[in-house]
């Protein structure tokens, strides 16, 4: 590369400079690009730049038979795919009337739950590194692999699993699995001391985070905000209690709120889910014994499987927040139409431009890793 | 004396010592033991590289470390599905490259479009537009497949096998007929491939054609840069 090449852009003198944060750029996470104009480091205007990712998921699956959408269904959101899966089989359990099987139902909870887990040790990675802390990153993803070997046992998949299968789960779990995934949230739960002493109580982190980013309760409203960012701005709204689906209304879980609406409470907010996720896998490890019955209901040959006509929106509470499905069937083998409302869209373009304004250059990394939003899911 | 010398294309100029061999075998063993790798996130793959280079695989003890730029870097890493608009910056990320470079593409994506063949969004196959040195399938390919595939990619350096980067200066013309048929005739990056094909002593009857005529008449004389006071 030479610099003679580089076309020069002749423009009246200014304080105002535009700056590139990616599509490669270590303080973005994914594929993903934000142009800034700063005048010093205060940021002055933000933009979203996406469709790096974009495969085309909604035409895609219009080419493919129902049965054939599972697989390609969790890689709509890499880092939590388990949400992506249960709710394309829900959507397509509501639209032929299919009853799940209550053993299916409660192997789903405790699925997402894991899933969840997993994707919030990886958001703690993400967070510690744009503060200059390596270490949570490193802890982050060594205990999020014992969760993926706990998945790798029950699918043979590490990150996708397809686990999922309109009418229920493809096959019971193994033997002594229950146990395993006991001991291992045992650990994981007494791992939680250290991200403490690590990250949230540390005063590097705390300083660091507090006052930065903040989002109030009508400003998020407003914005469409979902999931751990809303509850950060002190509002405890979550799918999982309000329009409860599989077993949810079953369990018994809090939702942790904060109030502040600051980078620190969507961290907070987060790490408090931590317990409540605990507290739900361990109800489904003791009540899961006790179910016996079908894991799957039975669905009619899958590659000639005409899906009666009509339309459904289901939503389910991933670790992003609320996401939601809108199916057609034309009562085709191949689904009409598919439609993803991702929460990440949301928190990723729209909140992030809003953020940005008036922040500082340092912080615009931080905000992006705070606000958990997902690349692929933003462009599907 | 050094006049003569620089005339000798570099393939050639290395018989003339007759050391040379040693040197090259010894600085080929070092280059393969410390490769610093540019992972460009194209796509879902990119979520099982933190795994290979943290506490559990540890890729660090073979000497392979991330580098934030492309300047540093001697190893491009594409991790999944890349669409045409990511396919543009990956292409201007491994021209900027310094030479030798090598190319790894992981996930099946990159081989042949994998999940994705029947988008209207992605390229299917990575090879047609930057030579590939190593593939590794998978979807996604687990971490002791990346690192597998890195020590395969550490052996073909040290036996000096890996030179697809030179595949693109003897052939740029084919690769770059093939980036115009996707991005339109109009198709240019800053970079000046055949200018640095002339320094490596690369220049074949491959490397310009037709489609570098093109390029020379789209591509703009730009002005030169002024310093602004």
């Amino acid at each position: 590369m030479r610099p003679e090449n580089y076309e020069a852009k002749r423009q009246p003198p200014s304080n105002e400079f535009e700056l590139n944060f990616g599509p490669n750029h270590p303080g973005i996470e994914g594929n993903y690009a934000f142009r800034v104009k700063v005048s010093g480091d205060i940021v002055l205007e933000g933009k979203a730049d996406a469709g790096y990712l974009h495969r085309g998921f909604e035409k895609l699956m219009e080419n493919r038979l129902w049965i054939q959408n599972i697989a390609i269904t969790p890689r709509i959101c890499v880092p939590d795919p388990v949400p992506m899966e249960v709710i394309y089989c829900l959507s397509v359990e509501d639209l032929c009337g299919q009853e799940v099987p209550a053993r299916a139902q409660w192997l789903r909870v405790l699925q997402m739950e894991m899933s969840r887990f997993a994707a919030y040790l990886f958001y703690f990675g993400g967070l510690g590194s744009t503060n200059g802390m390596y270490t949570p990153h490193y802890w982050g993803m060594a205990d999020r692999d014992l969760i993926l070997d706990l998945f790798e046992e029950l699918c043979g998949g590490r990150v996708y699993h397809i686990y999922n299968i309109p009418g229920g789960v493809r096959r019971d779990i193994p033997d002594g699995w229950l146990e395993r995934v006991s001991s291992t949230f045992d650990y994981l739960e007494s791992r939680l001391k250290d991200y403490d002493d690590l990250v949230f109580r540390n005063q590097v982190f705390i300083r660091r985070t507090r006052g930065i980013g903040v989002l109030n309760q009508q400003e998020a409203l407003e914005l469409g905000v979902t999931g751990p960012n809303l509850r950060a701005c002190g509002l405890p709204f979550d799918v999982r209690r309000d329009d409860p689906y599989l077993v949810y209304d079953q369990l018994d879980f809090d939702l942790p709120t904060e109030d502040a609406g600051d980078n620190l409470a969507r961290a907070l907010v987060r790490r408090a889910d931590l317990f409540e996720i605990l507290r739900i896998i361990r109800q489904v490890i003791k009540a899961l014994p006790d179910i016996d019955g079908p894991i799957r209901a039975p669905i009619p040959n899958p590659l000639a499987w005409n899906v009666p006509a009509g339309e459904t929106y289901q939503r389910v509470e991933s670790s992003k927040g609320e996401l939601a499905w809108y199916v057609v069937s034309d009562g085709g083998d191949k689904p009409y139409r598919a439609h993803v409302r991702g929460p990440s869209q949301t928190h990723a373009v729209q909140v992030l431009e809003h953020l940005a304004k008036g922040a500082r250059l340092e912080d615009i990394a931080q905000i992006m890793f705070s606000l958990d939003a997902c690349p692929p899911e933003v462009d599907r | 004396m050094m006049k003569n010398l620089e005339n000798i294309p570099v393939e050639q100029r290395r018989r003339t010592n007759p050391l040379a061999h040693v040197f090259d075998e010894f600085m080929a063993f070092c280059q393969s033991r410390s490769l610093f790798m540019l992972h460009y996130c194209t796509g879902c793959g990119a979520v099982e590289l933190p795994p290979v280079m943290t506490s559990r695989f540890d890729g660090e003890r073979l000497g392979i470390s991330p580098m934030v730029s492309p300047r540093q870097a001697d190893v491009l890493l594409v991790t999944g599905y890349v669409s045409v608009k990511t396919l543009k910056r990956v292409i201007l990320t491994y021209e900027q490259m310094p030479a030798p470079k090598y190319v790894v593409g992981i996930c099946s994506c990159t081989v042949n479009g994998g999940m994705y063949w029947q988008s209207y969004a992605t390229a299917k196959k990575l090879s047609d537009y930057m030579p590939v040195d190593i593939y590794i399938a998978g979807c996604m390919p687990r971490p002791e497949a990346v690192i597998s595939g890195m020590r395969d990619l550490m052996e073909k350096i040290r036996t000096g096998k890996a030179d697809s980067w030179k595949d693109y200066f003897r052939n740029y013309d084919h690769y770059l007929g093939q980036q115009q048929r996707l991005f339109g005739p109009k198709w240019q990056t800053p970079t000046d491939i055949i200018g640095e094909a002339e320094h490596y002593g690369l220049i074949t009857k491959n490397t310009r054609g037709e489609h570098t005529r093109l390029l020379e008449e789209h591509q703009k004389r730009l002005e030169p840069l002024e310093m602004r006071l």
